[in-house]
């Protein structure tokens, strides 16, 4: 109480320095008053009495600055007094204040570089003006186990016309595509973004140069209008000023430039280089695939006011209307909405929560190690303290010593952390996997800064409270009388210093568990097999453009390409497919075997078109039936190949070979029925571990596609390929451009680089973790056997063996490990549970892990005690008996 | 912080402000004229250095202040001591009897 008064005396002298002015010159003058009149009395002339007053008091002047001094500087001069003192301690014990500042460095810079990630991501609102009243709209169909999908246009369209608190609906294609850019050079690959006329208007941007589109371009129209990007305007129009209205070449059709986009403005992708309209075609909004293929990812902005709920309800009724309307298509359709913020966090929420986690035990064991060795040290300086406190320092004055010096070395560190989190977040930004964290820019800014003064002064507090309060319970007659060494022995430190043992042991074990299971996860994955061999393989994909206007077109130059590519000299092996490996799938359908009843459809089937080599060159061994031949041509009985996947599930029990099936749900007299001739092994087309899903394949001469991968086999190094392979397409068509040229091998690699990275990352915090509570663990060991020299020496003089002695300091340290390890495994086995959905075959409380990991520690921890342990057994006793 | 001259002098100073206030809440010049009273006139403080001082101790914690009216209906500010400020008059006494006591057998040896 009487500090806080204090206090708030300090502040109101800190912001009212003229009101206390003003006092200050009331009670001089008072005191001269009465002085005056003191005086008076004692028979002085009035002139006499008032000029001794004013002598007497000596100087009004100085002393209302002496007076101002002792208000404003008193702390401050204490402060940089306790920050003197400190830094000649640390000076005198230059080894324990590298310590220190080292570990603190590593805790705080670990936690600045992933605060800094989880700030841009989620955080940092979107730079969208008034981006929470953003919402992502989604269709949700529990039939298909739709969620967070992808809106069908004339769904999306008539939210946009039913719900009245939608200020827009705008939608574009999530991901981008590929357009080739000619008669500029080359043919250049332009990422481009499919989207509505109203996209820009709606997320609220304004083009930087020319117009951006407006509702009116949704529709397919007369001339083709494009919108560059500040990044495909530096790129491939070289910055140039007066590029709106001139026109460009994209995929052989000419656009018109209409607008520029400001660098701030880069959505849906960093890499988008132009957005151009979805381009609908007005007269066809009735049809059934209006409403059946679902490819927009919706936006709303919500009117000024509006709440997402009352909206939501107005959704429900547009949404429940719609089931009545349209059964067919929109029967189990519903539509949800969340903000669009809540939306693109989506998935990287978990593994960032999970790595600060991470970081916030390494920096509690950091600080338990450093509080450690300040403990140490202040039992070491118990003589001191009571020195002082016997020539009248206060007791406080001390607490705030030793807090000053734990303030002084968390700054230290604090400082160096910043510095090594900021290169940390470079290394982040290069690291992290293709649009993980969805941001480039992790610029540490004020939040970050905040971010790390909280957890400087809060370290500084956790690490320095022990030996502060360790000052206070002292009394200082017993440590004078112990003669400085007996504080030493003290219960009080060696129960710190247990405290922290068990609770760095238990905080190491969190990390390190939490590293182990992600690590057997992702060794689970790295062992599924794929279905198909990826080994030796080279994938590309080519667009093929406005001249192919006519499938005899299209298969006619695929027929061609592929012969050709086979031909290049070290090609084992060449097919053509509409899917790049490890990317999903293009789409899905329902579908329903010839002669089922009704209502016997399924749904979300993968749906392909491969050239008849593919199998051969993907190494997917063809199970039962046979594969495409060249019977299966344009206008022969329409024939399909199905995964075993969907043999197993939809044909369970029966030979699908020669079943009929369409690709709808309730067949029409207009359904095309195919002919099942082969089953093919499954292939994991998403990833490594997402399971299989059940697809089908048609033959391209059957179904031709103007999107494809050609995949090349060999023996040899599949990137060597490249330049033949370009020489290939430039020969056969010069207007056609080759993406995306990678190893297949890689592509595997791409798909698991989420989980390697967080997996990476989680080790490397668990490695330090678990170094840092190895070294504490040593630390406190260390020290309390250091003093117990003279016990140990005492035992080995009355007959005990080394090994007893041993025994005594392993034991010691076996039972903090071992309480540590209780209280670790105990919240592991719950919070583990938060994890659940990063792992892959692996039960969030694995015995294995748990065990292991419990075991690794426990070793360590011995090791850890062993040191000290023979240190205290070689004690000679008469060295030991002597000492001191 | 170190002990130069001028501490110990700041320290005497404040125990006697200290001690005074023992008695009961004053006002600064009530103060002065204890002091010299006390000291039968031996110690004349400069009664100036006075309010610097008090303002130490009352940041200190250990007196607080307020205005009041005086009997002779004047407004003045008084001082009294905080349980605390109660406390450090003990140690601070004991503080300054070591302090004599080792510089008189200084003294002495010297």
């Amino acid at each position: 109480m009487t500090l806080l008064a204090g206090f708030v005396a300090r502040l109101r002298a800190l912001f009212h320095p003229t009101a206390t002015d003003d006092a200050l010159n009331d009670e001089i003058r008072f005191h001269l008053e009465l002085e005056t009149e003191k005086n008076l009395r004692l028979g002085m002339s009035p002139a006499d009495a008032r000029r001794l007053a004013v002598a007497h008091f000596g100087g009004v002047q100085r002393v209302r600055e002496e007076h101002r001094d002792v208000r404003r500087l008193q702390w401050i001069e204490d402060f940089a007094g306790d920050v003197r003192f400190a830094l000649r301690t640390l000076r005198r014990t230059p080894a324990l204040a590298a310590a220190a500042i080292v570990t603190l460095t590593l805790g705080i810079g670990a936690n600045v570089a992933i605060f800094s990630a989880v700030n841009a991501v989620v955080l940092r609102p979107l730079p969208f003006p008034a981006q929470d009243r953003l919402m992502v709209v989604t269709e949700e169909n529990p039939e298909k186990h739709w969620h967070l999908q992808t809106a069908a246009p004339a769904n999306l369209l008539d939210w946009r016309a039913g719900v009245s608190d939608f200020e827009d609906v705008t939608g574009y294609v999530d991901g981008l595509g590929r357009s080739t850019l000619t008669g500029r050079g080359d043919p250049q690959i332009l990422n481009a973004s499919y989207v509505m006329g109203n996209f820009f208007s709606t997320l609220g941007a304004r083009a930087a140069l020319g117009r951006a589109l407006t509702f009116d371009d949704t529709w397919r129209g007369g001339s083709h209008v494009v919108v560059l990007s500040d990044r495909g305007w530096r790129e491939h129009f070289a910055a140039d000023p007066s590029v709106v209205g001139k026109s460009a070449t994209i995929d052989g059709a000419t656009f018109e430039i209409v607008g520029v986009m400001p660098p701030s403005f880069a959505y849906p992708r960093d890499e988008v280089d132009c957005w151009q309209s979805i381009g609908w075609d007005k007269t066809k909004t009735g049809n059934v695939s209006f409403r059946r293929a679902h490819y927009m990812r919706a936006v709303a902005r919500l009117k000024a006011g509006a709440t997402q709920a009352h909206a939501s309800a107005q959704l429900q009724a547009v949404v429940d209307r719609l089931k009545r309307e349209y059964p067919e298509t929109n029967k189990f359709m519903g539509a949800a909405m969340m903000p669009l913020h809540d939306y693109l966090i989506g998935d990287t929420r978990l593994p960032l929560l999970i790595l600060l986690t991470s970081v916030g035990f390494l920096l509690l064991i950091a600080c338990a190690n450093v509080g450690n060795l300040l403990l140490v040290q202040a039992a070491g300086r118990e003589r001191e303290a009571a020195l002082r406190l016997a020539l009248g320092a206060g007791r406080a004055r001390l607490i705030r010593q030793a807090l000053t010096e734990s303030l002084v070395l968390s700054i230290v560190g604090g400082a160096c952390g910043l510095a090594l989190g900021w290169a940390a977040t470079r290394a982040l930004v290069h690291l992290q996997p293709r649009d993980m964290l969805r941001v480039r820019d992790f610029g540490v800014d004020s939040s970050v800064l905040v971010y790390v003064v909280a957890i400087t002064v809060l370290s500084a507090f956790i690490f320095g409270v022990a030996p502060a309060l360790w000052t206070r319970h002292r009394n200082p007659s017993d440590s004078l009388k112990e003669g400085g060494r007996g504080a030493a022995h003290g219960r009080g430190v060696r129960r710190w210093g247990d405290i922290l043992v068990v609770s760095e042991v238990a905080l190491a074990l969190l990390m390190t568990v939490g590293a182990g299971l992600l690590v057997r996860s992702f060794l689970q994955v790295r062992r599924v097999d794929a279905g198909f061999d990826p080994h030796g393989l080279l994938s590309a994909s080519v667009e093929l453009n406005a001249r192919y206007d006519t499938s005899t077109k299209v298969t006619a130059f695929i027929n061609s390409f592929e012969e050709r590519v086979r031909a290049i000299p070290g090609v084992t092996a060449a097919a053509l497919e509409s899917n790049r490996p490890f990317n999903g799938t293009g789409y899905t359908s329902d579908f329903i075997a010839y002669g089922r009843p009704e209502g016997g459809y399924g749904t979300e089937i993968g749906n392909r078109s491969v050239t008849p080599s593919y199998f051969a060159t993907m190494k997917v061994p063809v199970l039962r039936g046979r594969t495409f031949g060249p019977e299966d041509r344009a206008g022969s009985t329409p024939v399909l190949i199905i995964n075993e996947a969907l043999a197993d599930s939809y044909f369970k029990g029966q030979d699908p070979i020669g079943q009929r099936i369409a690709l709808d749900k309730v067949p029409t007299p207009k359904s095309t029925w195919y002919t099942i001739v082969g089953v093919v092994g499954s292939e994991h087309t998403d990833a490594l571990d997402v399971a299989p899903r059940i697809e089908v394949f048609h033959a391209e001469s059957q179904e031709p596609r103007e999107f494809m991968v050609v995949l090349l086999r060999t023996n040899g190094d599949p990137a060597a390929l490249t330049p033949a392979l370009r020489g290939v397409l430039r020969d056969l068509d010069p207007t056609l451009a080759l993406a995306e040229v990678a190893p297949v091998e890689r592509l595997r690699d791409q798909s698991l680089a989420r989980a390697r990275f967080l997996t990476t990352l989680l080790f490397a915090f668990a490695v330090i973790g678990l170094l840092l509570a190895v070294v504490g663990v040593y630390g406190v060991l260390a020290h309390v056997s250091r003093n117990r020299t003279r016990e140990m020496g005492i035992r080995i003089a009355l007959g005990a063996q080394a090994a007893q002695v041993r025994w005594l300091v392993v034991q010691r340290g076996l039972r903090l490990t071992g309480l540590g390890l209780i209280v670790g495994g105990g919240v592991a086995l719950f919070a583990t549970r938060a994890m659940t959905k990063l792992l892959f075959n692996v039960a969030p409380n694995d015995p294995l892990t748990m065990v292991g990991v419990a075991l690794l520690l426990a070793a360590t921890s011995i090791c850890a005690a062993w040191i000290p342990a023979l240190k205290a057994s070689r004690a000679d006793p008469s060295v030991a008996l002597r000492a001191d | 912080m170190g002990t130069d001259q001028s501490d110990v002098l700041r320290g005497t100073l404040d125990l006697l402000i200290l001690k005074t206030l023992t008695l009961e809440p004053m006002h600064g010049w009530g103060i002065s004229a204890r002091m010299q009273q006390f000291s039968r006139g031996l110690l004349d403080v400069n009664q100036g250095s006075l309010y610097p001082a008090l303002q130490r101790l009352e940041q200190r914690g250990w007196i607080t202040s307020d205005w009041r009216t005086t009997e002779n209906n004047r407004r003045a500010k008084y001082y009294a001591l905080t349980t605390s400020g109660r406390r450090a008059v003990g140690a601070e006494t004991a503080n300054w009897r070591r302090y004599v006591e080792a510089v008189e057998l200084i003294l002495d040896i010297a």
